[in-house]
């Protein structure tokens, strides 16, 4: 296919529009730099009416808001989700791995669950005290600096706490709990589990004129309209793009890194998805971020004579040390809410408490920890209400099922007496975890897809195990029934599939040995100068957080290296 | 303030919304309509494929007839509306379609009109007419025989499966509905500024469970929500 090549030469070419290519785009952008951001989805902005779903009601959906073409839900603001029309993976026997892809503007950022948590000293090296995996090349003393910008840049709300491994950081205050979180609490309590106000990037209070203070609908899914929550389109791209710095190239999907002679890259290629053609453009330095598996994609398809194994791979590590958060889950019941007052209850777009890690694991039979999100059910009714209406009515002796005014009255009297609980752990990365290039299957587009190969080790399930011990002892102590069987070693321990948490990360990892990593600790390609991943790829290990302050506390560190090097001419 | 741009921005959707859509000009009006009440920030795709569902018929008047009557059987109107009002017939119309690909094992066809000609064959059976043409007691001592499990058995009879989905639909298209929410008492969805659980909410649990004044003081001054957040160097909030 003949390529159409634009003569224009940019500083930067960012590569997504997510969490980490927005981060870098904002730094890299006001520091001045001339930037392409690169985006495989359409443009998306929370406040256009047209593409809005806050604030919504079920019945403006005809289908209640089931989930036929959102996997979440219509309401739920992600184009793309396990399935992406004409690009598809596979996954190797008797392995699995479910791959989230958001292609849009801002990526999946416009629809997660804003949990913004610091990873802690020990995190970066958790080799030191247990032996497994590997030692970040980085110390919790060197992102710091970044989390804090980030945190006065972004806001977010949480309380000082003084927990060795969960850094403070600076805080807006939370909004009080919610009547379940109350009985939340006091199961914590009385069970010796840590319970502290959650921590997520939301703003309870203002921290600058362009963007508005949460109004309490609790839809951040949905993408707030006021921006009140982080999204990297609203917060990073779209104030970006008025700065003049910045050309975004949307439905734009990159194939590959164009490199010279010498190996050094000089751009890169993309399909134009409105019209199906291959395009290339050119730029000093490339940083990639369309996603831990993606970034991993693209330098896999990147072949060169200078670079045979795909580019930056001359450790054939590319893709290796795939890992996810594992994750295992209860419903329990509450007799105390049932027939409850109503009243408007929705809070922020999330928990507002929660558990961080808090045993040692000397006591206990497996490695890392895991922390607990709480869930609630004293939602806006939503397709999937109802069904299943009374089967409560087993714990008390009463018929379950029925129709007429008698069922109509107990849906009411249930609504809202369930909380959910949600394990969400670290795992063990493992060079046999991995994505690699599948050469059989290509997408729509011809270009090689990826194929999985995953499966969880004994660390991870016994982790999941004690999960649910945990909800059992949580649900009682709260004065409530864990609902459902707990799951048996043949069930895995009900632990979620690979890819499920959609925390996948690991797949260019950082080190100071070139043979046993991908990125330096400044996340640059060990093999070229000028090549950056700003992703999860270079993630060493998951902790027991959630991703994405982290993501993008490093985006930013390595964002400020570039303006450097290239100050300094070194690129 | 926040409120009001909140406000304006719900505002803006409405406007931005009534723009005509272009591909149903040649529509005709009662489906023009439809179209017009399902604004709810479709991509092209989806919403091509809204407007396919919502110009096609699944069921036959007779169908939808016979869903209507039992829909007002599982949940009877009251003061505050009925299945009509709720649109759940229009519900099951539009998920028939919406479903019935072979991802969804063909659900419109497999469950949902499976459904009707079962209950008919059992009204048949039992009192030698349609459903449509059963009286309410009559319908009402059939619902009575599959509307509750059989323990003992481990897979549960056609018939008891098919009135299990239909009271599920019937239930969440309700309660997903103007009045259904209503019935519900759920009251968020809009903007507002929580403060904690209403005082005599939690008055009612007192000794159950209670806010403890360590924990509240650490949360959000609602009167300081609009003042712009600055910290000190050991990021102890200032405003
Ligand atoms: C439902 C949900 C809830 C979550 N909740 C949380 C949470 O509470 N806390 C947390 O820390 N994390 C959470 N996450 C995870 C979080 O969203 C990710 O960690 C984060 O968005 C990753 O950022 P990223 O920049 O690597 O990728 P993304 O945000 O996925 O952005 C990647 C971008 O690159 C684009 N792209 C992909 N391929 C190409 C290509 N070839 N060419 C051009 N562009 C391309 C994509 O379209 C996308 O816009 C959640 C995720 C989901 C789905
Ligand atoms: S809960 Fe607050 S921040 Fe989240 S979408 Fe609603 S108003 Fe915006």
């Amino acid at each position: 296919m003949e390529i159409i090549n634009n003569s224009k030469e940019y500083d930067v070419i960012v590569v997504g529009s997510g969490a980490g290519g927005g981060m870098a785009t904002k730094i890299l952008s006001d520091a001045g730099l001339k930037i392409a951001v690169v985006e495989a989805g359409p443009y998306f902005d929370p406040a256009n009416p047209d593409q809005m779903t806050q604030l919504k009601w079920p019945w403006e959906s005809p289908r209640r808001g089931s989930g036929t073409t959102r996997a979440f839900g219509d309401f739920h603001m992600s184009y793309g989700d396990w399935e992406v029309d004409g690009e598809p993976y596979t996954v190797e026997k008797d392995t699995s791995f479910r791959w989230w892809r958001s292609r849009m503007l801002g990526g999946r950022t416009n629809h997660w669950g804003r949990i913004s948590l610091r990873f802690g000293p020990k995190d970066f090296k958790s080799k030191d005290y247990d032996g497994l995996g590997e030692n970040w090349p980085i110390s919790y003393d060197d992102i710091k600096p970044y989390y804090d910008k980030l945190d006065k840049l972004i806001g977010v709300f949480g309380t000082k706490e003084n927990i060795f491994n969960e850094p403070d950081g600076f805080f807006l205050p939370p909004p009080k709990p919610r009547l379940h979180e109350l009985f939340y609490i006091k199961g914590a309590r009385k069970s010796g589990v840590t319970v502290i106000p959650s921590r997520l990037s939301i703003l309870t209070k203002r921290i600058n004129n362009t963007r508005g203070v949460c109004f309490y609908c609790g839809q951040c899914d949905r993408s707030c309209s006021a921006y009140a929550d982080f999204s990297s389109s609203s917060c990073y791209v779209i104030p970006s793009l008025k700065g003049g710095m910045v050309d975004l190239y949307t439905n734009s999907m990159v194939i590959e890194v164009k490199t010279d002679k010498n190996g050094r890259a000089t751009g890169v290629s993309y399909i134009n998805k409105d019209n199906g053609r291959e395009y290339s453009i050119k730029g000093k330095v490339v940083v990639l971020a369309a996603s831990a598996c993606s970034s991993a994609r693209i330098l896999l398809n990147s072949k060169s004579k200078a670079h045979p194994n795909g580019l930056g791979n001359s450790s054939n590590l590319i893709g290796k040390y795939l890992h996810d958060t594992t994750g295992a889950g209860r419903t329990v019941f509450i007799p105390d809410l049932i027939n409850r007052k109503t009243y408007n209850e929705d809070g922020v777009g999330g928990m507002h408490v929660y558990s961080p890690w808090w045993l040692d694991n000397k006591k206990l039979d497996f490695p890392r920890g895991y922390h607990i999100e709480i869930g609630r059910s004293f939602t806006m009714p939503e397709y999937g209400f109802g069904y299943n209406p009374n089967e409560f009515n087993k714990f008390f002796g009463l018929k379950v099922g029925g129709y007429g005014d008698k069922l109509r009255q107990d849906v009411k009297k249930y609504y809202g007496s369930t909380i959910g609980l949600s394990g969400r752990g670290e795992a063990i990365p493992r060079e046999d975890n991995y994505c690699e290039i599948d050469p059989n299957t290509k997408d729509k587009w011809g270009v090689p897809v990826l194929k999985f190969r995953y499966k969880w080790s004994d660390y991870e399930l016994k982790q999941a195990k004690h999960m649910h011990d945990t909800f059992e002892e949580l649900a009682y102590n709260m004065g409530g029934i864990a609902l459902g069987n707990k799951p048996t070693k043949e069930q895995k321990y009900g632990i979620s599939a690979p890819g499920e948490i959609i925390h996948e990360v690991g797949t260019t990892r950082m080190g100071d040995d070139p043979y046993k990593s991908v990125v330096n600790k400044y996340e640059r390609l060990h093999d070229v100068d000028n090549v950056f991943v700003v992703d999860a790829g270079p993630f060493v290990s998951q902790a027991d957080k959630n991703p994405t302050w982290t993501i993008m506390a490093l985006s930013w560190r390595t964002s400020e290296y570039i303006i450097d090097q290239l100050k300094k001419q070194n690129i | 303030m926040d409120r009001r741009e909140s406000i304006k921005n719900i505002l803006l959707g409405s406007i931005g919304s009534s723009v005509l859509l272009e591909s149903c000009v040649s529509l005709d009006k009662e489906v023009l309509d439809k179209i017009w009440e399902y604004q709810y920030g479709r991509t092209p795709e989806e919403k091509e494929r809204d407007e396919k569902f919502l110009n096609s018929k699944f069921f036959n008047e007779n169908e939808l007839k016979t869903i209507e009557k039992i829909a007002n059987i599982i949940l009877p109107p009251n003061e505050i509306g009925n299945i009509n009002d709720a649109g759940v017939v229009e519900m099951f119309e539009f998920i028939a379609k919406d479903w019935s690909t072979p991802a969804h094992n063909n659900y419109g066809e497999k469950v949902l009109r499976r459904g009707v000609i079962v209950f008919d064959q059992l009204c048949t059976e039992k009192f030698g007419l349609k459903l449509l043409d059963c009286s309410e007691s009559q319908i009402k001592l059939l619902f009575d025989e599959i509307s509750y499990e059989d323990k003992s058995l481990k897979d549960q009879k056609e018939s008891v499966k098919l009135f299990a989905t239909f009271r599920g639909m019937v239930v969440t298209g309700y309660f997903t509905s103007e009045i259904g929410i209503k019935d519900l008492g759920y009251k968020g969805n809009t903007p507002n500024v929580w403060d904690g659980v209403p005082n005599d909410v939690l008055e009612q649990y007192k000794g159950i469970v209670s806010y403890d004044k360590e924990w509240i003081d650490k949360c959000i001054d609602q009167s300081k929500r609009g003042e712009i957040a600055e910290w000190d160097e050991e990021g102890n909030l200032l405003t």
